[in-house]
């Protein structure tokens, strides 16, 4: 990577397995999730870094997969939305999508589902102007947004049950 | 969206970054890329050669002194400034600013060096760094200059940097004694695009002994507004005076009209925004 090249071997892992590919320096990493990886449920909205569908947690930080190349995620340890379901069990970030209507179409799903994944690892316990504040990123045109805040907030209120001991259903994202 | 071709390096340091941008003419520095990976798809610049900076150790850290002066990197992020204790224990308002920044996404890539140098005249950061007296650290190949921050924003997308040099950090003084800060935008929607904006720092001693008042998006860069400041000089913290002083913001200023307001519109809320932004460094109101 220290000399100037249109190409680069990269190594990148995403969801715990370990990938090397040579790419190009051009391709955005939302295209090498997407194409040269095969992980599809990452999406492309707006590619100008506007709407969020493309949202993946890189190194621990969201990001919007549309504004980085893909050699510059070389090294890092990513999360995509197919990593959040453990063995055939969607997480209970999913559930409560479903359970409480938090998605129409679905299309912005996957980036929101990143954004409130990383907002609960970052605060288990937000209120509902930070569940806002954390999916500001994210544009949904079907659901009108107060369905997935209520889909977030259901995970939030089952943390804080959790964190102060009382007894609540679901549980951890 | 497919790129045009372009050659990427990930230098090992400053120097080697310095080296690599004096000879490619094409070169050009990629920091948080949450404006640049933009321009690249659009087409609007052509780059040859991208120098991948952003995880040069070197332009990651925040230093504080012992005068209580900070000393940031260029590629600290805004989410970086809003969550460091040396930042925070005496500038606690770029730690607010960067946290306002669109969005968690572009706060965890976005780099205070990016969002000087792309001299946007929607960027947050500019117009504080002018209220709080900046000082830009410059490197080339060839060796270093400072940069006071009133000279470094030139035009739209225009800085005082020469090719070949990199913005290494931010300087930014203690608050003088008795100084305090204030900001105050009007958005487009929460956290978004400024239409108008403002950022002051006032010190009082009984009466305002100094005034730094700033304004965005009514020019192509932020500028003082010396009128404004000096009417603040010599009068006493009210929220009457400070009315008084902002009424000095008129006919001298000729703001761009678009869609979010005309040029009549921007100046009447650059009094309204400017108005805040000196009631917050006065201790009077809340600003944002
Ligand atoms: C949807 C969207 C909304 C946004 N809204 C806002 C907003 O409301 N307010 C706001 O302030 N910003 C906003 N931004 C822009 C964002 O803050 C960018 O991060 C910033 O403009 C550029 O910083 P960067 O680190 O990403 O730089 P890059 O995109 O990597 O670089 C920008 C330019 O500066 C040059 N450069 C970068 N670092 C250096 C350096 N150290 N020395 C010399 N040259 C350098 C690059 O070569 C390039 O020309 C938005 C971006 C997006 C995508
Ligand atoms: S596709 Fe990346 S933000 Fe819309
Ligand atoms: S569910 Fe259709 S865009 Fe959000």
């Amino acid at each position: 990577m220290t000399e100037p090249s249109t190409t680069h071997a990269i190594e990148v892992t995403i969801n715990g397995k370990i990938y090397h590919r040579e790419v190009e320096a051009r391709q955005l990493l939302v295209h090498f999730i997407r194409d040269t990886l095969d992980l599809t449920g990452t999406h492309i909205g707006c590619d100008t870094g506007s709407c969020g569908a493309c949202s993946v947690i890189l190194n621990g930080k969201l990001v919007k997969s549309c504004m980085l190349l893909a050699p510059q995620a070389d090294g890092a340890v990513i999360d995509t939305v197919e990593g959040l379901a453990a063995d055939g069990e969607l997480a209970p970030l999913q559930e409560s999508f479903a359970a409480h209507h938090g998605l129409q179409c679905g299309y912005c799903t996957p980036g929101m589902l990143m954004s409130a994944t990383y907002l609960l690892r970052e605060n288990p316990t937000p209120t509902a102007e930070e569940v806002r504040r954390g999916i500001k990123g994210n544009l949904c045109r079907c659901t009108g947004y107060v369905n997935i805040v209520r889909s977030i907030l259901a995970v939030a209120e089952a943390n804080r049950a959790r964190l102060t001991g009382t007894s609540a259903e679901g549980g951890q994202q | 969206m497919l790129l045009k071709s372009v050659e990427y390096v990930r230098p090992g340091s400053v120097d080697e970054a310095l080296h690599l941008l004096r000879s490619n003419a094409g070169a050009a520095p990629l920091a948080g890329g949450q404006s640049l990976s933009n321009i690249l798809k659009h087409r609007v610049a052509s780059v040859d050669v991208l120098v991948d900076i952003s995880s040069l150790d070197e332009l990651r850290e925040i230093q504080r002194r012992p005068d209580g002066s900070i000393e940031v990197g260029a590629c600290v992020t805004y989410d970086e400034l809003d969550r460091s204790l040396g930042v925070r224990a005496g500038h606690e308002i770029i730690a607010r600013v960067a946290s306002h920044i669109e969005d968690s996404q572009i706060r965890n890539r976005g780099t205070i060096g990016g969002n000087c140098c792309l001299s946007d005249p929607t960027n947050n950061l500019p117009p504080l760094l002018i209220a709080l007296d900046a000082t830009m650290h410059v490197r080339s190949a060839g060796g270093s200059r400072r940069v006071p921050v009133e000279e470094f924003f030139k035009g739209y997308f225009l800085t005082a940097l020469e090719p070949g040099e990199l913005l290494t950090s931010v300087e930014i003084p203690a608050l003088p004694a008795g100084a305090r800060a204030g900001y105050a935008s009007l958005n487009v929607a929460a956290d978004s695009k400024a239409i108008v904006r403002s950022a002051a720092r006032v010190k009082v001693n009984e009466v305002i002994e100094e005034a730094r008042v700033v304004l965005a998006r009514v020019a192509p860069v932020p500028i003082r507004h010396r009128g404004m400041e000096e009417a603040l000089v010599g009068a006493a913290p009210t929220a009457e005076s400070v009315r008084a002083a902002a009424d000095t913001i008129g006919e001298d200023l000729e703001p761009v009209a678009d869609s979010h307001g005309s040029s009549e519109y921007r100046r009447q809320m650059a009094r309204v925004v400017a108005r805040r932004a000196v009631l917050e460094a006065i201790g009077q109101g809340g600003g944002m």
